[in-house]
């Protein structure tokens, strides 16, 4: 029976990982329509990928949406958890509640509100529009993971430090986010990637000049049919691999998943 | 072949690469309670846990009632385990708990709630068929395991330091419980343990163990009064142990002479029969110790110290005192080995 | 030292207005407006949308595939979480992290894969037509079969990591001593096994159902316009004929069942447990 588990396990673990790798060998096809086997090795269309003006334009609006709206998530966000861990306020389940929403309504539904009930009628930007949408879905990411470095943290401290004469301010700066601070950097990692690669919420959020890197893929993919796409996949998962694994190696980041 | 009830053969018992148990041969006869006995690590729990079938061994045989069941899986085995974390379902109550195993047979209902109630009045829990695990203390949770593995009438039954999570007093309640059902139903019992005072009291015969293999085997009376080695000496009370060397006791820090006893490979005394006053030997107290019924006493001797027992009303001596001493080779147990 | 609760509201306030205002404001009035007709409040939107034949097949097809992954993958993720618990800790850390990886990897990546691999051209195809079992390529791409496929590669990591956890936390003991008593392998995992993992099968049963439910590039890339799930229903109809009643009713019915699935499972994980 040892010998069954083994096996589905294998199977199981092919099947995960299997296509994906299938697809960064087709990105590096030297032939001109995708397909697997390539006909034979080469960059060229690793090369390709730089040189397609939209991927560059919304590469570059992926990554500043990604760090943009996780620094912000973080703002509001750890002051927000420490409120409700520290304090216990009055409705502390009820906020709770509210600052876990996005993870339950679907992207879609939130990109199509927002762009019918902030940017059409008033006027808001689609790009301060995608900027609101993705830090309200990042949110309870930030507040979950900081969370549970607070819970784990001792209070005791913190009463230390103001007896020798801290301001509370000031034990917060100098006693608690030191403790914290691999908690908050794992949920901008967290946060930065579930951005990165969201669709859903920046599917209507789309305008001249203005997309996520993610969805051009998709509207290119719709016409052309070479290689690139598999290319740039495959540099993605790598960008995607690489920040994770160095994350878990400065980090331990699997402790907050 | 033997027709013992219980018999392993020539077993032998490891983990990865390395073995724990070393060619075991053992014996029991039906209706027999026995307790292996060791430090932990010596291999007793691995042995049970073999004869339960949830390990399987690297070679030799068990036979069970004239049946070989080195092959057969632990759920046909026909053996019951009490667990030393009592192991009980935290999502059936007490009496769900106790039906378990008969369930699994098929048993009738009405039978079944018979059963159920009979095993757990017999363990003293008659009201509380309903309860939830969760909400009984150690010593019941560790009567309702009782309850469930007995209820399925085993052929065996092993336990597993079942006494060992539970406080002095109700160790003491449980030890006398599970003696007195063991001869009420006649029920074969392993019985696992590192206490020594559990496996004086319990057992037919015990089983010492040490480092994976068996180091005497004899009835509790026997094991306490004539250990056969240096470790089982120690094990059982002996305080002073010696290896005897060209009629001289060797110890840790040098050799007293010592005449008689040929062909004894070490001697060992109990505390109490070592003689202060009188005798071939000369020593210097470095403890001393009240007792209330008793006063204990260090003794540095030429072999290494040598621990003494007095009654309160005997003469004292006092710290630093040099004095006399006697090792009487009648009072001492012959160790055959070391 | 934590006794100003007010203090503690002023730090929860920025993120609570935020959300409040930002995303639950907005969200509101698109739900609200499902429920808006022309004589008022009604549920006119409702039906006129599942008047029409091709929105039942979505909504069916979508409630089907959702419960074909979910059941599968929970079927499978048990026998992966069994393995993945028995092993040494070294050897569980990897797997673990194996299945964990792929969930940093963009879905369009990960299912654009598919295409390779169930195309025309794809391996599938030049196996099958190769070895003679068939004689033109079948057409896999742009089914049910094929959302199938990509749903489960995406999301059976979310079964098996909670119910590696749940597996990890039953009591020492039990499963041996079901044995003992008598308990072959399918009535362990029947009797013990599965009432005291339930939670963890809810846990991954929510992620993986509601998941499929609202997946939007899945069944874009690999149903096309041709085989439409609820989302890229609700995208067409939008992009294409404006139709915000239609988008209305669509994201009342994925929030709905996104909040029923969510509180229907966790009430069936806690039903028995008090008793």
């Amino acid at each position: 029976m040892r010998l069954a588990g083994q096996t589905i396990l294998f199977l199981v673990l092919a099947f995960l990982i299997g296509p994906f790798i299938l697809i960064c060998v087709a990105g590096l096809s030297g032939g001109e329509t995708l397909a697997f086997p390539p006909e034979g090795l080469s960059l060229r269309w690793v090369a390709r990928v730089f040189e397609v003006e939209s991927f560059r334009a919304t590469f570059a609006v992926s990554i500043t949406l990604g760090i943009g709206a996780t620094l912000l998530a973080l703002l509001i966000g750890v002051p927000a958890a420490y409120g409700l861990e520290r304090y216990n306020p009055p409705g502390a389940n009820v906020i709770r509640n509210v600052l876990s929403s996005p993870i339950i309504v679907p992207g879609i539904i939130v990109g199509l509100a927002l762009l019918r009930h902030l940017v059409i009628p008033l006027g808001v930007g689609i790009l301060p529009a995608l900027f609101i949408g993705h830090t309200a879905l990042l949110i309870p990411y930030a507040v979950r993971i900081v969370s549970g470095s607070l819970v784990n943290l001792r209070v005791d401290i913190e009463e230390a430090a103001v007896l020798l004469g801290a301001s509370r301010l000031q034990s917060f700066t100098k006693v608690v986010l030191p403790n914290i601070r691999n908690g908050i950097m794992a949920a901008f990692i967290i946060g930065f990637i579930t951005s990165f690669n969201q669709v859903p919420v920046s599917l209507f959020l789309t305008g001249p000049g203005v997309s996520t890197l993610p969805i051009d893929m998709m509207a290119y993919m719709e016409f052309n049919y070479d290689p690139s796409i598999a290319a740039l996949s495959g540099l993605l998962a790598l960008m995607s691999l690489v920040i994770v694994l160095v994350a878990e190696k400065l980090l331990g980041l699997s402790r907050y998943v | 072949m033997s027709d013992a009830f219980l018999s392993l053969q020539d077993l032998t018992l490891g983990y990865g690469g390395s073995v724990a148990v070393e060619a075991l041969n053992l014996d029991l006869d039906r209706g027999e309670l026995v307790a292996l006995l060791g430090p932990s690590g010596c291999g007793k729990t691995t042995t049970m846990r073999a004869i339960a079938g949830l390990m399987k061994p690297m070679s030799g045989r068990i036979t069970l009632d004239g049946r070989d069941i080195t092959r057969v899986a632990p759920n046909k085995r026909g053996i019951g385990l009490v667990f030393q974390s009592y192991a009980l379902f935290p999502h059936l109550t007490v009496f769900e708990n106790v039906a378990f195993g008969l369930r699994l047979q098929g048993v009738a209902k009405a039978e079944i709630t018979r059963r159920v109630t009979a095993a757990l009045a017999s363990v003293g829990l008659a009201s509380f068929a309903e309860r939830q695990p969760k909400a009984l203390s150690g010593g019941q949770q560790q009567r309702v395991a009782l309850a469930r593995s007995i209820v399925v009438e085993p052929k065996l039954l092993l336990l597993d330091e079942p006494l060992s999570n539970l406080d002095a007093r109700l160790r003491l309640e449980m030890r006398s419980e599970l003696s007195r059902l063991q001869k009420e139903l006649g029920i074969t019992m392993i019985y696992v343990t590192h206490d020594q005072s559990e496996a004086l009291a319990l057992a037919d015969r015990i089983v010492v163990m040490r480092q994976g293999r068996i180091e005497q085997i004899d009835t509790p009376a026997n094991i306490y009064e004539r250990p056969v080695s240096g470790f089982v000496a120690e094990f059982i009370g002996f305080e002073n142990t010696f290896a005897l060397k060209q009629g001289a006791l060797v110890g840790p820090k040098g050799s007293l002479a010592l005449a008689g006893a040929p062909g004894a490979h070490g001697l060992a005394w109990r505390p109490r029969t070592v003689v202060l006053g009188q005798g071939a030997h000369e020593g210097r107290v470095i403890g001393a110790s009240y007792l209330g019924e008793t006063v204990e006493y260090l003794i540095d001797s030429a072999a290494g110290p040598i621990k003494a027992e007095t009654p309160a009303h005997a003469p004292r001596h006092a710290m630093g005192e040099n004095l006399r001493f006697d090792l009487p080779v009648e009072a001492a147990a012959v160790l055959s080995r070391a | 030292m934590f006794q100003d609760r007010r203090l503690g509201l002023a730090l929860l306030a920025p993120a609570t207005l935020f959300i409040l205002l930002g995303f639950l404001l907005p969200v509101a009035i698109l739900l609200s407006g499902a429920f808006q007709t022309p004589e008022g409040w009604g549920f006119s939107s409702f039906t006129e949308f599942f008047a029409k034949p091709l929105h039942r097949e979505v909504f069916w097809r979508t409630f089907r595939l959702g419960l074909y992954v979910t059941t599968i993958s929970a079927v499978i993720g048990y026998a992966v979480a069994l393995s993945i618990v028995d092993a040494s800790d070294k050897r569980k850390g990897r797997l673990v992290a194996t299945l964990v990886l792929p969930l940093m990897i963009s879905p369009v990546a990960r299912t654009y894969a598919w295409v390779v691999i169930l195309g025309k051209t794809g391996i599938v195809n030049q196996f099958l037509t190769g070895t003679g079992i068939l004689d033109t390529p079948a057409r896999i791409l742009f089914s049910e079969t094929a959302i199938f496929i990509g749903l489960i590669q995406l999301f059976f990591p979310l079964m098996v990591l909670p119910l590696i956890s749940a597996l990890e936390n039953l009591p020492r003991d039990v499963v041996p001593a079901a044995r003992m008593l008598g308990a072959n392998w399918l009535q362990v995992f029947w009797k013990i096994i599965l009432p005291l993992t339930r939670e963890g099968l809810v846990v991954g049963g929510t992620l993986v159902f509601v998941g499929s439910l609202t997946a939007y590039v899945t069944p874009a890339i690999l149903g096309g316009s041709k085989v439409l799930m609820l989302e890229t229903l609700l995208y067409q109809r939008v992009s294409v004929a404006n139709d915000f009643a239609a988008a209305g009713v669509i994201a009342v019915i994925l929030i709905v069942m996104s909040i029923v699935t969510n509180v229907v499972l966790k009430r069936l994980a806690t039903r028995k447990g008090g008793k």
